[in-house]
Order: C-alpha cells, then sequence, then structure tokens
C-alpha cells in the first residue's frame, strides 16, 4: 500500500491547484474502473490512479515510480483483450484520458502529431475533409485511444494493404522508466542510430510510456468497393482468398466469417448476410479503373469456386453496414452465448481449412461451439470459444481449448498473437511459440529499457512455472497459497 | 572454414551453428569480430578495427518460398538479385530496391538499412521484415517474429537489427513479406531548370490518388529532374499518363528509363563524400537546391531520403549536416574518401537516446566483440 508521502507527491505531481479537477483517484469505488481492462477475467485494484495533463507531469509520477520501485501502467481507452492495461499488485496507473489533444496536422507532409489519449478514428475524422485517413482501423477504433494502439501494435481489417500501427508511427515522445524524457524517430526517415521506435511500439507498456506520437496518415483512394460472397464452406472460401492473391491483387481487406458469426452478427445489426457457412468480404481500393478491373476478377474467382451468391455492395451506405456488421461480431457473440472468450491466432493463410478443421473436431471433443472470424486474407483468426458460465467447469474447458487452438497455430507455424497482444493472458503461450534463448534475448532490451522492472511488470514474458503446475491462465500454485512457496 | 589475409584472419561460416561457434570463441578471447557481407558499403560508418572477419558468403540460399503466404525466408548472404531472380518464378519478389542488387547481400543491405524509390509505396526493410533469425555476441541463437505477416508477439528484436551496422548480433535469416510484381509499370521524367515549378508537380502527385510507386527528384549540372513511375494494371495506365501531363502543362514530360531508378548508385565516387540525408517531404526541393548550390550532385527520393555526392570538405560537409539537423532531418557521411584526412564525424553528435542505445549494445554485446565502433556514438 502507498503511503502517505508517496500519494501527496502524485497528488502534486498532477494537480494543478484545481480540487474538483483532482488528477489523483484514491477512493475504492472509482478505482474499481481500472482494476480490469477489456479481459475482464483478470481484476487487480490499483493503489492509485494519476491522470496527467502533459508529459511533465507524467515525468513526474514515473520518477516517483522510480524512486521507490512501484509498479506502473499506462491505460488509454481500456479496450484491450489481453490484460495488457491490468495493474500490477501494489502498482499505479497513469490514465490518459486528459491528455487527448490533436497537436497539429500538416497535410503537405502527411503527418500528424498527437496525444496519447486522442481516439484513433478522431484522426481520420480531424482529416477526411483534406482526402486523408489514419489506416490501422482496429474493431474498436471508434474508442480505443492512439497510446494504446501504440502499446499493442494494433491491426484492423484493413492491415492487409496498409500494414499495422508499427508502420504509421513515425515518432514517438517516450518517458522512460527512469523519468528521462527522449525521442525515438523524427518526422524525416531513418534517424541514425538504433530503431528505438520500431522495437517500443508493439512492446506492451513494458519499456515505458509514450506521450505524443507522429503519425503518418495516408491519401482516401479514388474508389473503394466491397463484394460479399457466400460459400457452402470454408475451404471453398479459403481457396478463394489463395487465388486472389496468387492472381495478384492486393485487396484493402479480406475477411472471412462462419456460419455462427454471420448469423450473430446479422441477429446484431442486421447487414442483410446471406445465410451460409463462409462468407467471404473483400475490400477492393485505389484508382477507377484498377479497381473496375479487379472487381471483375474477384467475381470472376467467388464463383469459380463455387460461391452462390455474389454481391457488390451498391452504395457507400450498404458498404458501411457490411462492415458495421464484421466489426461487431464479437459483441454479436451476446447474442447466440452467454459466455465466450475471444482468442486471436495468427496461421499462414494456406493452413487455414486444415486448423479450422482441427479446430471443429476439437471442440466437439469438449461438447463446445466455436464461432470463426478471420482476417483472412493475412491468417489471422478469432476463435470465440462460447460457453456457459453457469455450468460448473465449463469456463476451465472454454478457456482450455481457447490454449490448445492457440498452441495450434503456433505447431502450424504461426503465432499466438496478430493484434490483441500478449498481456498477462498469453504470458505463459509465449514460451510456446519461443524458445528459451529467443526469451533470454528479448529480456536483454527490458533490461536495457527498465532495469528495475517497474514498467507494466509481469507482462509478456512468461512467468516461471512450479512444478506439475498445468498450462494455461495463471492460477495460484497450493504451494503458494499456502505461503511455502512463491514466484521470483 | 577459417583463412588468413595479411591483417586479419577470415571465418566463412557454412551453418548458423558453425558461426554461434565463431562467435562464442571470439567473444570469449576477448577478439573483435568485423562482419561483412559482399563488402559493398563496408566503407559506410566507422572503421572497424578488427583481427577477425566473418563474411556470410557461404550462408546463402532460399530456406523456404511460402508463395501462396506471400513469405520467403533467405539465408543473409544470398545475393539481393539471387533471391529476388528466385521470388520472380511465382511472380513475387521483396518490393525493396536497394543499391548494388547483383552484388549486395540480404544480410548486408539489412543491416545497413538501405532502400531506395519503392519504399514510398511499400514501406522500408522494418515494413517489409517479418522474422529474423540471429546469433549474438555469445553465440546464443535467436529467433524474432516469425513466418507470418501478422504477428505482435514479443519485441520486435529484427526491427533492432535492421539497421544496426552488426553491432548487435549477426544476421543468418531472414523471412520477407513478399508483393506481387506489378502487372504493368511506366516511367516518366520531367526535366526543367526551375526547381519550384517541379516541386509543385511532385506536391500534387504525391496528394493524388493515382497508383504511384516511386517518385523522386535529381539534379544535373543546370536542370532538375523529376521521375515518377506508375504500377498499376494496362486499364489505369492511361488515365495516369493523361492526369500527369494535365498535371504537368507548361514543363517537358517525357516517357523515360527505367535506368534512372539506378541514379543513386551513379552518386557514389571514390574521389567525394557520399552522404545520405534525410527530411520531411516538403524539404525536398529546397533541399536538393541546397545542395545544388554547394557544387554537390543528388538524387532524393519521396520518402524524404537523398543520396548526395560532395566534396570532400570537412568544414563544409558539418556547415550543411547543421542545417539539415536544424530542419528536423539527418546528415550522415557515408563514405570519405581515403585520400583525404580528417574526415568529419560520420553519424553527428547529436543522436537522440544515444545514452540507450549505447545500454542496449551493452546489455547485447557487452565484450564490445561486433563491429565495434562501426555506429553512431562509437558503439
Amino acid at each position: 500500500m502507498l503511503n502517505s508521502s508517496i500519494l501527496d507527491a502524485l497528488r502534486s505531481a498532477v494537480d494543478q491547484g484545481d480540487q474538483e479537477q483532482s488528477g489523483l483517484i484514491t477512493s475504492i469505488n472509482q478505482l474499481q474502473t481500472y482494476e480490469c481492462d477489456g479481459l475482464t477475467n483478470f481484476r487487480t485494484l490499483p493503489e492509485a490512479v494519476v491522470l496527467p495533463r502533459s508529459t511533465s507531469q507524467v515525468q513526474a509520477i514515473v520518477r516517483i515510480c522510480a524512486e521507490h520501485g512501484i509498479p506502473f501502467v499506462a491505460r488509454g481507452a481500456g479496450t484491450g483483450l489481453s490484460g495488457g492495461a491490468l495493474p500490477a499488485t501494489g502498482g499505479i496507473v497513469i490514465s490518459f484520458a486528459r491528455m487527448n489533444r490533436i497537436l497539429s496536422i500538416d497535410i503537405p507532409n502527411q503527418q500528424v502529431v498527437v496525444e496519447p489519449g486522442v481516439i484513433n478514428s478522431h484522426v481520420t475524422d480531424a482529416v477526411a475533409s483534406h482526402g486523408y485517413f489514419y489506416a490501422p482501423d482496429p474493431s474498436s477504433q471508434s474508442v480505443c485511444t492512439l497510446g494504446g494502439n501504440v502499446a499493442e501494435n494494433s491491426g484492423g481489417a484493413h492491415c492487409l494493404k496498409y500494414g499495422f500501427t508499427t508502420t504509421h508511427i513515425l515518432a514517438l515522445e517516450v518517458v522512460l522508466p527512469n523519468g528521462e524524457v527522449v525521442e525515438f524517430g523524427s518526422s524525416a526517415p531513418d534517424s541514425p542510430g538504433y530503431d528505438l521506435r520500431g522495437v517500443f511500439v508493439g512492446s506492451e507498456g513494458t519499456l515505458g510510456v509514450a506521450t505524443k506520437m507522429t503519425l503518418r496518415i495516408v491519401k482516401r483512394p479514388e474508389a473503394v468497393q466491397v463484394v460479399l460472397a457466400a460459400f457452402d464452406s470454408i475451404t471453398a472460401a479459403a481457396q478463394t482468398v489463395s487465388d486472389v492473391i496468387a492472381a495478384g491483387m492486393l485487396p484493402a481487406a479480406l475477411e472471412m466469417m462462419d456460419r455462427l458469426s454471420a448469423q450473430a452478427a446479422e441477429a446484431a445489426v442486421h447487414p442483410n448476410y446471406p445465410v451460409c457457412e463462409a462468407l467471404l468480404l473483400v475490400e477492393l481500393d485505389g484508382p477507377e479503373a484498377e479497381v473496375r478491373a479487379q472487381i471483375l476478377e474477384v467475381e470472376h474467382l467467388c464463383k469459380q469456386n463455387g460461391a452462390w451468391e455474389v454481391r457488390l455492395a451498391q452504395t457507400a451506405k450498404e458498404r458501411a453496414l457490411i462492415w458495421k456488421g464484421r466489426k461487431a461480431a464479437f459483441a454479436a457473440m451476446g447474442r447466440i452465448s452467454p459466455n465466450y472468450i475471444v482468442q486471436d491466432g495468427v496461421i499462414p493463410r494456406t493452413a487455414l481449412p486444415v486448423v479450422l478443421e482441427s479446430i471443429e473436431r476439437m471442440a466437439a471433443e469438449v461438447h463446445l461451439r466455436v464461432a470463426n472470424v478471420f482476417h483472412a486474407g493475412d491468417g489471422n483468426l478469432h476463435p470465440m470459444v462460447l460457453y456457459d458460465q453457469s455450468i460448473p467447469g465449463q469456463e476451465e474447458i472454454a478457456l482450455d481449448l481457447s490454449y490448445r487452438i492457440l498452441h495450434l497455430c503456433v505447431d502450424k507455424g504461426g503465432s499466438i498473437t496478430g493484434e490483441h497482444g500478449v498481456g498477462k493472458e498469453k504470458q505463459q503461450a509465449m514460451g510456446y511459440m519461443f524458445s528459451e534463448p529467443d526469451l533470454e534475448t528479448m529480456q536483454l532490451v527490458r533490461h536495457a529499457f527498465d532495469p528495475q522492472n517497474i514498467a507494466n511488470p509481469d507482462k509478456l514474458f512468461p512467468r516461471p512455472r512450479l512444478c506439475a503446475e498445468k498450462t494455461g491462465p495463471y492460477t495460484p500454485h497450493p504451494l503458494e497459497v499456502a505461503g511455502t512457496a512463491e514466484f521470483f | 572454414m577459417v583463412t588468413s589475409t595479411t591483417t586479419q584472419d577470415v571465418m566463412s561460416p557454412e551453418s548458423v551453428q558453425q558461426a554461434a561457434e565463431y562467435l562464442r570463441h571470439a567473444n570469449e578471447q576477448r577478439l573483435a569480430i568485423e562482419i561483412v557481407g559482399a563488402g559493398t558499403k563496408r566503407g559506410w560508418g566507422n572503421t572497424v578495427v578488427s583481427p577477425l572477419l566473418l563474411n556470410t558468403k557461404r550462408l546463402v540460399g532460399i530456406r523456404e518460398h511460402s508463395w501462396q503466404d506471400l513469405t520467403a525466408t533467405v539465408a543473409a548472404g544470398t545475393p539481393w538479385s539471387t533471391m529476388q531472380e528466385a521470388l520472380a518464378v511465382h511472380g513475387q519478389c521483396v518490393a525493396l530496391d536497394p543499391l548494388w542488387p547483383a552484388k549486395a547481400t540480404v544480410g548486408g543491405i539489412v543491416a545497413t538499412n538501405d532502400s531506395g524509390s519503392l519504399r514510398l509505396r511499400y514501406g522500408s526493410l522494418r515494413d517489409l521484415i517479418i522474422g529474423m533469425t540471429v546469433v549474438l555476441a555469445d553465440g546464443t541463437i535467436a529467433k524474432s517474429g516469425g513466418k507470418v505477416v501478422k504477428n505482435v508477439a514479443g519485441y520486435d528484436i529484427h526491427k533492432l537489427m535492421t539497421g544496426a551496422f552488426g553491432t548487435l548480433g549477426l544476421i543468418t535469416e531472414v523471412t520477407f513479406r513478399l508483393h506481387p510484381l506489378p502487372k504493368s509499370v511506366a516511367t516518366w521524367t520531367i526535366t526543367s531548370n526551375d526547381i519550384a515549378a517541379l516541386d509543385r508537380v511532385r506536391d500534387q502527385i504525391s496528394d493524388s490518388t493515382m497508383s504511384v510507386e516511386a517518385l523522386q527528384l535529381r539534379n544535373h549540372k543546370d536542370r532538375f529532374s523529376l521521375d515518377v513511375k506508375f504500377a498499376t494494371l494496362p486499364d489505369a495506365l492511361g488515365d495516369h499518363s493523361r492526369r500527369l501531363h494535365a498535371l504537368a502543362t507548361s514543363l517537358d514530360v517525357a516517357s523515360g528509363d527505367e535506368v534512372v531508378w539506378l541514379s543513386r548508385e551513379n552518386i557514389f565516387c571514390a574521389e567525394r563524400a557520399t552522404a545520405k540525408i534525410t527530411m520531411s517531404p516538403t524539404k525536398i526541393s529546397t533541399s536538393l537546391a541546397k545542395i545544388q548550390a554547394a557544387g554537390g550532385s543528388a538524387v532524393v527520393q519521396q520518402s524524404g531520403i537523398m543520396m548526395a555526392s560532395l566534396e570532400a570538405d570537412s568544414a563544409n560537409i558539418l556547415g550543411l549536416r547543421k542545417l539539415f539537423e536544424d530542419i528536423g532531418g539527418s546528415f550522415t557521411v557515408l563514405q570519405w574518401p581515403e585520400s583525404v584526412a580528417h574526415s568529419p564525424e560520420r553519424w553527428g553528435d547529436t543522436i537522440k537516446g544515444l545514452p540507450l542505445m549505447k545500454e542496449i549494445k551493452r546489455q547485447f554485446d557487452p565484450n564490445r566483440t561486433l563491429n565495434p565502433g562501426r555506429f553512431v556514438g562509437g558503439i
């Protein structure tokens, strides 16, 4: 528990003499807001929450943490799905709710400078009138913040063509875990030296806190079209994806939903999806003439693979509705199941049919259903394991299945996470994907940035396991509970 | 295999394991190692003084080309063109046009983070590399990233290694995301002595919705050229040509030769200094004019990276460096003629985050075994 002198120091770091707008939260009912992020089955009450308004305030906070060895975690909107913003025991949360300004817009250089609390879609809103947009578009883009996007290296449906958050971050102002403020990258390319910007993006808050970011924006394409195709099998839809890629096309997005997902999305937002085993969404963008020719080719490939309905969205409204259905897929699961676990594995896209077959078999073996939504173009699967928490033991079975699905992704040459991050949820799966030397090499970076291990500790890297402890989400070992053993 | 020259013992490992053995042994004996690929950029950065040289010429070959997944894993010593020829069999490529591709190796290009005109559309190596195998100074073999394009598990060590000039580890294998070869391309060159007029066209092309693959500005003795390459379907090329001519009505627009995209290679000259200068895109034309006024020749890409050839005059170079640093850019002296003494500090004295970089070097290579002194701040 933080003593009163530390709390006083934190208060003076963030307060500006305005007691009505105090930047320090310590009351338990308010702290509960911050005890978890989008991964709600892990919860830890922070000791305090601070709401800085400037880089210098963040610096003052981090210096206090460094001086007293207090763990801290930065938090944007708290929409993360891997527990990245989960507070550490005895630690504080640095919320960026009050650092949410767009600082500058430079259209000729195609750059925007923002504070970390700015909401993703607000950048596009700010530059749309100039014909530009900010490309990374996680499904939560209307609420998630750019600080969180940087921490997680967020993706989205359109990163197949446009790249991830890291592709769109030119420079960062970072408060290091020792309180020093450093600039990584610059508005000009290739700053001399190591690529600190590159290693920081996606480091999940374990290397410091970003307080300002320079984003690259992209010219909005002349034409955008969405083709929707209905198939009788996932295999046929997956083959179409491979054929589109083999034809030399790089669509802006290539998304797939299975029957359960499409059904849930239909129930939630009524996007008028056909009832089918596999629904493929192909978004093409670029110059008019290019898009026109590619639509014909995509339609041909869909039909060649047995699509029984191929529909071209006729209006911008229709396109938006199709996407609304796709982006609502996670939340829509609540309509067909009382509880669900969203996973985030990646496989080489050619392994899609065989992996889906395995997932179906694994689910049937434990009598559970799995709904699937994929960023099919880049092999990013979001299997959603449906279960009922009120049935004793079913949550454990569902969790176990979800981790076995991740292991399957790794076995097929893929990854345990394509965009949600490792966080708390997949710490142990890191040990399945990477060898000890790989992880030790990553730890060298960690030690260079944060020798005290106070920046979002106990995330991302696997914890050492006690003998006979089973894999899966962390649960205290009986010896640990009894106080006869502890982690170190 | 180990051979000797007059000054260095030369190691040419034939496997990653053998490379690890060599490094472990050298590190234990506190013997510094200079790492080279084909040596095309060996003169870049500070000179390395070491008793050992490790080359990657036997670490060659395409390890895996998953053409349906648009990925490929390649050994570091493979010449860039050899890799591209193999990928082209399936109509694919690593979308990057580095210097001297016939000779330069994958590992050397990655270690120096070279890039050319295609960077505008496809990004830099840091966007195209999805995984890497490296050997650390103590012989640890570590993998980073993976073989799938979308992957956020763990730190991107491969980004740290890219452009680290071999000071953090020996790159042995690289996994790239691939792009389809464009179906049709067309290059146009607009020439004028009015750089402001060319800059207006450059800005309009940059702000357009056309499928621009490359865009660069060059200087000649008394005029300038703006090169633009479109890569799209044949149907759209005609439309783009019409649009370009409409943007440049009063200028001389000529169908260009693909060879203009190799112009960077002509900048390098043994008797002159060669610099890599970076800037924001809106500073491109004024920067080129400054280099012209200083008696230099240069090619500057729309990405904001210029390669410039200048007289090897230290005072003049330092003056130019300050000028570019003042506008938020950088000025790195890549090569300096052997015949001219007093080379300026190659990387500049205002490296942001240098203490942290030095700590990263200390963590990865505490004995300073790998390419000691070559990089920024004497790393």
